[in-house]
């Protein structure tokens, strides 16, 4: 779709030799077209859900929301969350999301979930030559009622934190799993039962504190919380501190728009799509009109031409009028 | 609770307990009905919106404690034997008692709770009855007053027909079977029913936590029957619900939430309220359990004569 918008947006410009858009600033707004766009599908989701609760929306194909949540759960995502503290009174504290533990920023934490019994713990004692198998020479997996489908956590040699699904027991010390992590001993990890899982609830700093000292509602391992802070969450109560206890579902921010192309001299730029740097957009191809409105909006700027602002701006009104 | 297995129901998968189950589909977990609470009542399309679980939680545990007191008549019985100075230490979960009997010779006798008090607190004085400090300004305090003291060494006379009474042991007249006296018992007034018990009396101290005896008969083993708050010493995995009760918990949180909040229109909270009471009155009803075989037992006996 990137080189669809690109085309598109050159074309206007372009009409009465308004300008060139280099591909470095194209790249620029079709981030901020983009993010921008991204927001807005959050707004307008309330929108609709007002709306569906006064009556006023449709079932069938004129479910809005329904579309809306769509294209928002592209952007789900479930991952592991990183207990990186060492201090006891931080010990139940876990990293956010961040692009370089889980591979995307988070923009919203949809929920985090809480693994609420412990089948075994230890340290790996050997490897296998794909990284999949956990050996622990100490270990009685067999006796210990380990099973298919049981969730292995622990932290790669490389400081990520995975969970790894148990696919075959192999014996009391050594299970295969669904994963190619396993490449050092000393590896510590922790075994949960997968169907035990608990929400854990999100307390605002003003609570937190009351909710700790109430007889009824302190947090427990069937009830638990968290708070946020910068970048990692504590949880309630702090006996949850174990590596791969806590999973987050969380709506990740979308990946920058990149356009890349091939150099040829005294030529345009050829679009390269298979360049490892390429990314396309991640809105759905019927975002297009509005991305390449709001990128005209940024290149009439660029180019000092009232016009094409203008007729930007126009286009997206009109498309707002249409889908609200 | 879950849906389990007749393995897992009467053996526990033969894991002690193995009795961990017995019984337990009469129940709905504190799990569910918060879960199921959040997952159908709550969102966008309800009517309530934008809660928090802890809130859920708190009705969910304030409901359940209401019903604990009265309606759910889930009565626990702890038999002890009282101690030295007569006295039986309340059960860590107790709220309010029930019964107190005493298991003498193979039954169970229901004893009678005391109207007048057979404890109290005491300070010391002087021979001229000035109250007596230490340094710190606190006035001093005897081990025990002089009430618990008669009780505990049995010196307290009773206003009740027991070994305690003042006219225990004087004579009467027998006469067809039926004993007579000349004055203090009825002769003159009639008999006191309300203190004619002759087996020992008891007097519940709630802010020390103990049930006191008077001492007639020694040492007894006393069966306290008792309700409890249902909240299972904190314990929210094993707090539970009688199922004919569940609709009801829901209409109370549903109540409890739609009164507290602000701007809702006082038609839906009055709705709200009469299903919360309507249901909790089927409720009752159903655990009452009236049904022709229990009727039929109880009019089996209307035609006896009582001579």
């Amino acid at each position: 779709m990137i080189n669809s918008v690109r085309n598109t947006v050159l074309a206007v410009l372009n009409k009465n030799n308004y300008g060139y858009l280099s591909p470095q600033d194209f790249n620029l707004y079709c981030l901020q077209a983009q993010m921008d766009l991204f927001e807005d599908y959050f707004y307008n989701y309330n929108n609709w859900i007002v709306r569906q609760v006064q009556g006023t929306s449709g079932s069938g194909y004129a479910d809005i929301v329904k579309g809306l949540e769509e294209v928002i759960d592209t952007f789900s995502v479930t991952a592991p969350l990183l207990n990186e503290s060492t201090a006891q009174l931080n010990r139940s504290d876990y990293t956010l999301p961040t692009f370089a533990l889980n591979g995307s920023d988070y923009y919203l934490l949809s929920k985090v979930l809480v693994y609420q019994t412990i089948k075994t713990q230890g340290t790996n004692t050997g490897t296998s030559g794909g990284g999949n198998r956990l050996t622990d020479a100490n270990a009685t997996f067999i006796t210990n009622g380990i099973a298919v489908g049981d969730i292995v956590g622990f932290v790669s040699p490389a400081g990520l934190p995975i969970n790894a699904v148990v696919e075959v027991v192999v014996s009391e010390t050594v299970l295969e799993l669904e994963t190619t992590f396993l490449t050092a001993t000393g590896i510590d990890y922790t075994i949960y039962d997968p169907s035990k899982i608990k929400e854990v609830e999100k307390v605002t700093h003003q609570k937190i504190t009351m909710l700790e000292n109430s007889l009824l509602t302190k947090p427990t391992l069937t009830y638990p919380s968290y708070t946020q802070n910068a970048a990692s969450a504590k949880i309630y109560p702090i006996t949850i501190y174990n590596q791969g206890q806590i999973i987050s579902q969380y709506i990740r921010y979308p990946f920058a728009p990149n356009w890349t192309y091939l150099e040829t001299s005294g030529q345009d730029p050829i679009f390269n799509p298979s360049d490892p740097l390429y990314q396309n957009f991640e809105l759905p191809q019927s975002d297009e009109p509005n991305l390449v409105a709001k990128i005209l909006q940024y290149a009439g700027v660029e180019i000092r031409e009232g016009d094409v602002v203008t007729f930007a701006q126009s286009e997206e009104a009109l498309d707002t009028q249409e889908t609200s | 609770m879950a849906y389990i297995n007749q393995y897992q129901y009467y053996t526990n998968n033969n894991t002690n307990p193995n009795d961990a189950n017995w019984g337990s589909y009469q129940y709905i977990s504190l799990e569910d009905i918060v879960n199921n609470f959040m997952l159908i009542y709550q969102g966008n399309m309800e009517l309530v919106n934008n809660l928090n679980r802890y809130q859920v939680l708190f009705h969910a545990k304030r409901g359940i404690q209401e019903l604990n007191y009265d309606a759910l008549k889930e009565i626990k019985v702890l038999q002890l034997d009282i101690d030295s100075n007569y006295r039986f230490v309340l059960p860590s979960d107790f709220v309010n008692w029930v019964r107190v009997s005493q298991w003498k010779d193979g039954l169970l006798y229901p004893l009678t709770e005391n109207i007048q008090t057979n404890f109290s607190d005491s300070y010391l004085q002087d021979n001229q009855a000035n109250l007596l400090f230490d340094q710190n300004g606190n006035v001093l305090r005897p081990q025990d007053s002089q009430v618990d003291l008669a009780r505990i060494q049995g010196s307290a006379k009773s206003i009740y027909l027991n070994a305690g009474s003042p006219f225990d042991g004087q004579e009467g007249y027998c006469v067809d079977g039926c004993w007579y006296f000349d004055y203090q018992i009825g002769a003159r007034f009639g008999l006191n029913t309300e203190t004619a018990n002759s087996n020992p009396t008891f007097k519940i101290d709630k802010k020390a936590g103990v049930i006191n005896f008077s001492s007639t008969g020694g040492p007894i083993s006393v069966v306290l029957e008792y309700v409890s708050d249902g909240m299972e010493n904190g314990d929210d995995a094993s707090v539970s619900l009688n199922k004919l009760f569940e609709e009801y918990i829901y209409a109370y949180i549903r109540y409890s939430i739609l009164n507290g909040r602000l701007g809702v229109s006082e038609y839906i909270v009055n709705r709200a309220r009469k299903d919360k009471s309507s249901l909790l009155r089927n409720a009752k009803l159903r655990l009452s359990n009236i049904h022709p075989g229990r009727l039929l037992m109880n009019l089996r006996g209307q035609d006896k004569w009582i001579k």
